[in-house]
């Protein structure tokens, strides 16, 4: 055998689809790598498809078509093998409230084969790091949300997978906690070398977290790479002007593009924003909008999401999405 | 041999980890334990005068015949239910979660029926319990004891299996209990649970050669009551293939419900 190997990947996929009985195209033809050691951020508006994308390579949900592979081990192969080496804290609450949060990590140590020895240290070390400490003995069911949600991401410091897939995982965290687990996907993706899989609405969190990223939209990838890069790739300045009435919907293209309206504003990206301010205006003075405030910035990871999904064309949109959201929601625990 | 080894250890830990909700919350077993309870005092007590042999298939009083169905009724209810909770489960992330684990498929299903059949035990320890206070004679010696489990433990397997198998199909917990509840009548009523085969009309024996509860009864019954067991090696042949064949659908189709 030829020594050297390429760096290994940690997960390949390939022209993966899923269309749900039903016929919703929630993954559309994606392909996309992400490296071992990575800390890799899915971004998107309801319904993109990041949930199901993530069951799929977990081997919840099969492809309609498609390849997967997890260290190279293809997941329609050996199952079972994948999933030795991941975990998964899922977007809904998944801990279970009829026991203990002590027993919740020891069953879970167990089933993920954590040597005997190692378990007590570990659960203990977790259940602190997480400050369950004291409610260790407590039945989860009478648990704040954000606690279950805590006790759901101690169980993988215990178990220390090779690779952690985080759905949403701050969502109703309080600010403390949210930057504890931050702090704690950064140790173990620098400490134990876990390599991360993360899909999140927190923009903060994103740039924050991810090495690289990807957006989706409605089941395909809008746009990946390093958040450095995307904020760059957009380029120019961006515009925000704050107005007493609904503003336009588009502007002329010389101007720039609009990336977001609001019932009293609107984001205008334009190559060059000094020289542009005038022009935005005096166009919107002749629209016979009033303007209360104008500001120039340069863009963040928000506006690179708001170019790239449907979700920041027009909020009117975004009602649907909504609507959609709630259905998703109500299947939300398969 | 890894993967044996790795099969018996998880299908263990997704027992202990029924075992330990059981330890926190008994209450809906005691509840359960309700319903046998009525039928021995009330149901048996008041046919129990009648004294027929047609009946009894034998010289024993109708409370002594009854009480092996008794214990298959109170074990099959238990066990048939079961998938309303697998479906709640499922609703609320556990079984995703469960099965995003490395555990075999199979091994949860052979963890929650083991789990299932504790359960099981537990309702023919309180209805054999209730024999005894109702001064019911009955042969309990340890082996006949031991024996009687041992078909709980297969018997309530094999219908929490069968109830995982169906609660796939039927995707919600109401579905599940409806359609739960409407089997059970039929089940007990066509097998010799609480009255002999020899009683029904043609065609419901046929349907009793058939129904696995019958052959649960007959085995226990030989055990506790009339102690010839011919028919015992015959009895539990059938309930193992049974169970394995039950087992084996429900994990082809477990992942059926977290899809
Ligand atoms: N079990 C299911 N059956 C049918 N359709 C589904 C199912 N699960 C999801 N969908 C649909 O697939 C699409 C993608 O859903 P998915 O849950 O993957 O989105 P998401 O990107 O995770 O969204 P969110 O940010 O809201 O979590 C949606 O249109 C949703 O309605
Ligand atoms: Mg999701």
């Amino acid at each position: 055998m030829k020594t050297g190997k390429p760096p290994m990947k940690a997960i390949e996929v390939e022209h993966l689809s899923k269309v749900y009985p039903g016929g919703i195209k929630a993954v559309d033809d994606i392909s996309f790598d992400v490296e071992e050691g990575e800390v890799w951020g899915f971004l998107g508006p309801n319904g993109a498809g990041k949930t199901t994308t993530i069951r799929m390579i977990i081997t919840l949900g099969l492809p309609t078509s498609g390849s997967i592979k997890v260290f190279g081990i293809d997941v329609s192969r050996d199952s079972a093998r994948v999933r030795s080496m991941l975990g998964y804290v899922p977007q809904a609450v998944s801990v279970d409230g009829d026991l203990t949060a002590y027993e919740n990590l020891l069953i879970f140590s167990k089933l993920f084969d954590v040597k005997k020895a190692d378990r007590p240290d570990r659960i203990k070390e977790a259940l602190d790091y997480m400050g369950l400490s004291e409610r260790a003995d407590d039945l989860v069911k009478h648990f704040s949300g954000g606690m279950m949600r805590r006790l759901e991401i101690a169980e993988s410091l215990v178990n220390r997978p090779k690779i952690l897939f985080l759905d949403e995982p701050s969502i109703g965290l309080d600010p403390a906690s949210r930057l504890k687990t931050w702090g704690y996907i950064k140790k173990l993706n620098s400490e134990y070398g876990v390599t991360i899989f993360i899909t999140t609405h927190d923009m903060e969190e994103a740039d924050e977290l991810c090495d690289r990223l990807a957006i989706m939209n409605q089941g395909k990838i809008a746009v990946s790479g390093a958040p450095e890069d995307l904020k760059r790739s957009i380029g120019g300045d961006l515009v925000t002007v704050k107005t007493s009435a609904r503003p336009p919907s588009t502007v002329p293209a010389d101007l720039g593009t609009v990336t977001e309206v609001e019932d009293y504003s609107l984001k205008i990206l334009t190559a060059n924003g000094e020289a542009a301010l005038p022009q935005i205006i005096d166009y919107l003075r002749n629209q016979g909008v009033a303007i209360k405030g104008i500001s120039l910035s340069t863009p963040s990871l928000d506006d690179v999401f708001m170019k790239y999904t449907s979700a920041g064309r027009d909020t009117r949109g975004s009602f649907r999405e909504t609507r959609e959201a709630r259905k998703a929601f109500e299947r939300r625990a398969r | 041999m890894a993967s044996a080894t790795k099969f018996v250890s998880s299908a263990l830990t997704i027992a202990e980890m029924e075992a330990r909700k059981i330890r926190h919350d008994s209450s809906e077993l005691w509840m359960r334990a309700i319903q046998p309870a009525l039928w021995l005092v009330v149901f048996g007590s008041a046919l129990t005068e009648l004294r027929s042999s047609q009946l009894t298939e034998g010289n024993f009083t109708y409370l002594q015949f009854m009480s092996a169905g008794i214990i298959a009724q109170s074990v099959l209810f238990v066990a048939i239910l079961y998938g309303v909770r697998l479906i709640w489960e499922r609703d609320m992330g556990m079984l995703t979660k469960l099965l995003s684990t490395p555990a075999p498929r199979a091994s949860v299903v052979v963890g929650k029926t083991l789990a299932s059949s504790v359960r099981g035990i537990f309702m023919a320890i309180v209805v054999l319990g209730l024999t005894l206070v109702l001064g019911i004679n009955l042969r309990l010696d340890p082996l006949d004891v031991l024996g009687v489990f041992s078909v709980v433990i297969l018997f309530a397997m094999a219908f929490t299996a069968f109830s995982m198998t169906l609660s796939a199909f039927l995707g919600t917990q109401s579905r599940m209990m409806a359609f739960g509840q409407a089997l059970t009548m039929p089940l007990f009523f066509a097998s010799n649970a609480i009255y002999p085969i020899s009683l029904m009309p043609r065609w419901l024996q046929y349907v009793s050669e058939v129904n696995p509860l019958s052959y649960v009864v007959d085995a226990m019954r030989s055990m506790i009551l009339t102690g010839v067991y011919t028919q015992v090696p015959l009895d539990i042949a059938a309930i193992g293939v049974f169970t394995l064949l039950m087992m084996v659908s429900a994990s082809l189709v477990l992942r059926k419900l977290v899809q």
